[in-house]
């Protein structure tokens, strides 16, 4: 079996080839992965609600995108419509579910900052049964799959990827124009949650808040209505996470999404540090990596085992919480966004 | 009428009943000193002020308008700035965030920055220097320059030579009482001879309430009753 493991990774180290597809898959699933998470780390980081509905909101994000793709999208359009379509769904999206966000923040969770952590876990965990039972309903109860609509929560993947996406080569590495694009959307996300952090006044004021929101209504500063605006970048977030997985090929428009995002979502807060954004990214990388690694090792047979991905993911959160319980970047008591 | 008028406040910490019916008041223009010893309520009569521990009964009138009942931010908004006793610096900002981080509404942050500089050089030369690394005495500067930037009418100053060096106490008295010239101050201090320097009136607390007040311009540091009620 080691013997196995040993040759199977000099054989990856030894091909050019194979070992940058690995890496260009691994960038590709760590954007997903940071876009899954970083909703939910940024509502941590100021509030410290642990949001059970994060994977409900990219549900909904990815069941709305695909259904206005459906009714938006037909069969003679050009790739580039169909892209402007995409563009414009992902921003109402976004506007949609950080609409969403901001409604359950000020009506349900804002009343239970000053509990104990439970009661909001608790909240948040109800948020998300209700959502997913409301969509199942929608989706299922109503037959809309299969009956009278007839509706294929994959086609819109179908009629632009990652076939019309198509392949490209730089230089000896070979990727999908799809895992260019996720990681187009991944450095995106890391770059524009960064600058929002570090160069806007509300970052200014997310960043205070967090470390001592008596000190910062004192001065002035509105720390409710931050809160407020953080839920809601956060749960848009999510629902524009679940625009770009209704696209991947690996993930599903599904109501089981919840529950398939929330998992890795946890797994790369608690290795990143909680609240912490800069360690959401290097977990979404490590766990991206990895989970690429166990990829590869399934389809080229090295490893007979398909639950691999998961296991190698949830055996880094397990070592990480033996050896750092914080996180690779977390830090007692606060969250930090630098 | 006064410029901050606190009126029979009662403040609790949960069953714990601290303030027992203060009330002071500061005028435009004046300097006010709130004396007594540790643990009498000095610090909870700032609080109750700011509305960060909210009174139970009584009113605080800050300009004419109540406060009591109304968020901690509203407070800083109507012009009360506050000096805390542990500088209550944002230590994972840097000092000019920190600073920036002390006016909300963005448009006077240029002003505020050349304010806190020209108070204290030494903050201009630490300005990207993370505050939480700064010495005891740079983050009692930088808490002070942070009062003094935001539009306050008046200021809550808690302990602020409290663990400093006597140069650094030195220059922290100094920028007060260059703040005092444009701005009222209620002032919580242990150091009495650096309290009756800086104010004009003094109030005593003990044991949640006010016993004593007087013109500071007729007592001393040698005071009999003023010892009195200061000594532990």
């Amino acid at each position: 079996m080691i013997d196995h493991l040993a040759l199977g990774a000099i054989d990856l180290l030894t091909s050019p080839g194979d070992l940058s597809s690995v890496i260009v898959e691994g960038l590709a699933k760590a954007s997903l992965y940071l876009m899954i998470a970083t909703g939910l780390t940024l509502i941590f980081g100021l509030m410290d609600v642990i949001n059970f509905a994060h994977g409900a909101f990219t549900m909904y994000g990815a069941y709305i995108a695909a259904g206005l793709m459906l009714a938006l999208v037909t069969a003679g359009m050009g790739f580039g419509t169909v892209m402007f379509i995409f563009i414009v769904v992902l921003a109402l999206v976004f506007v949609l579910l950080a609409a969403l966000g901001t409604v359950l923040e000020v009506t349900l969770v804002r009343r239970l900052y000053e509990y104990p952590p439970i009661y909001q876990i608790l909240l948040t965990f109800g948020i998300a049964i209700t959502l997913e039972q409301f969509m199942r309903m929608i989706v299922e109860f109503r037959n809309i799959n299969n009956g009278q609509w007839n509706f294929d929560w994959a086609s819109p993947r179908r009629q632009t990827l990652p076939s019309e996406l198509g392949d490209a080569e730089l230089l000896f590495i070979q990727f999908t124009n799809l895992q260019l694009f996720e990681i187009m959307l991944g450095a995106l996300t890391a770059v524009g949650i960064w600058a929002f952090l570090n160069k806007t006044r509300y970052g200014l004021f997310v960043r205070a808040g967090v470390e001592d929101e008596e000190m910062a209504k004192a001065l002035g500063i509105n720390v409710q209505r931050t809160f407020t605006i953080v839920f809601a970048i956060g749960s848009g977030i999510a629902g524009a996470a679940g625009v770009i997985l209704m696209w991947d090929p690996l993930w599903s428009t599904s109501v089981p999404l919840a529950l398939d995002v929330l998992l890795p979502a946890f797994v790369i807060v608690i290795v990143g540090g909680l609240g912490s954004f800069k360690g959401t990214v290097v977990a979404s990388l490590v766990v991206g990596m990895i989970d690429a690694l166990g990829t590869w090792a399934f389809t080229t047979g090295v490893i007979q085992f398909t639950g691999i991905d998961e296991l190698m993911i949830f055996t880094i959160l397990v070592v990480t919480l033996i050896l750092r319980p914080r996180g690779l970047f977390g830090v007692e008591g606060m969250g930090d966004h630098g | 009428m006064s410029l901050l008028e606190v009126d029979d406040i009662h403040t609790y910490y949960g069953e714990s009943h601290i303030l027992e019916g203060v009330s002071l008041e500061v005028d435009a223009g004046e300097v006010v000193a709130l004396l007594g010893r540790n643990g009498v309520g000095k610090t909870t009569t700032m609080r109750s002020i700011l509305q960060l521990t909210p009174p139970v009964e009584g009113s605080v009138i800050f300009d004419g308008e109540e406060l009591v009942g109304r968020d901690a931010y509203e407070v800083a908004e109507a012009g009360i700035g506050w000096i805390p006793e542990e500088r209550r610096m944002f230590t994972r900002l840097n000092v000019e965030e920190n600073i920036r981080a002390a006016v909300p509404d963005g448009d006077g942050v240029p002003a505020a920055l050349e304010t806190a500089y020209e108070t204290f050089p030494i903050l201009r030369d630490r300005a990207g220097q993370r505050a939480g690394d700064l010495s005891g005495g740079q983050q009692q500067m930088l808490a002070i320059a942070r009062g003094l930037v935001g539009d306050n009418d008046l200021l809550l100053v808690d302990e602020p030579s409290e663990g400093l060096a006597p140069q650094i106490v030195t220059d922290v008295g100094r920028a007060l009482m260059d703040a005092a010239e444009e701005i009222p101050i209620l002032l919580v201090e242990q150091k009495l001879g650096l309290a009756l320097d800086l104010a004009d009136r003094f109030y005593v607390m003990d044991h949640g309430q006010i016993i004593d007040e007087g013109e500071t311009a007729n007592v001393s540091t040698e005071d009999e009753r003023l010892r009195r009620y200061l000594s532990a």
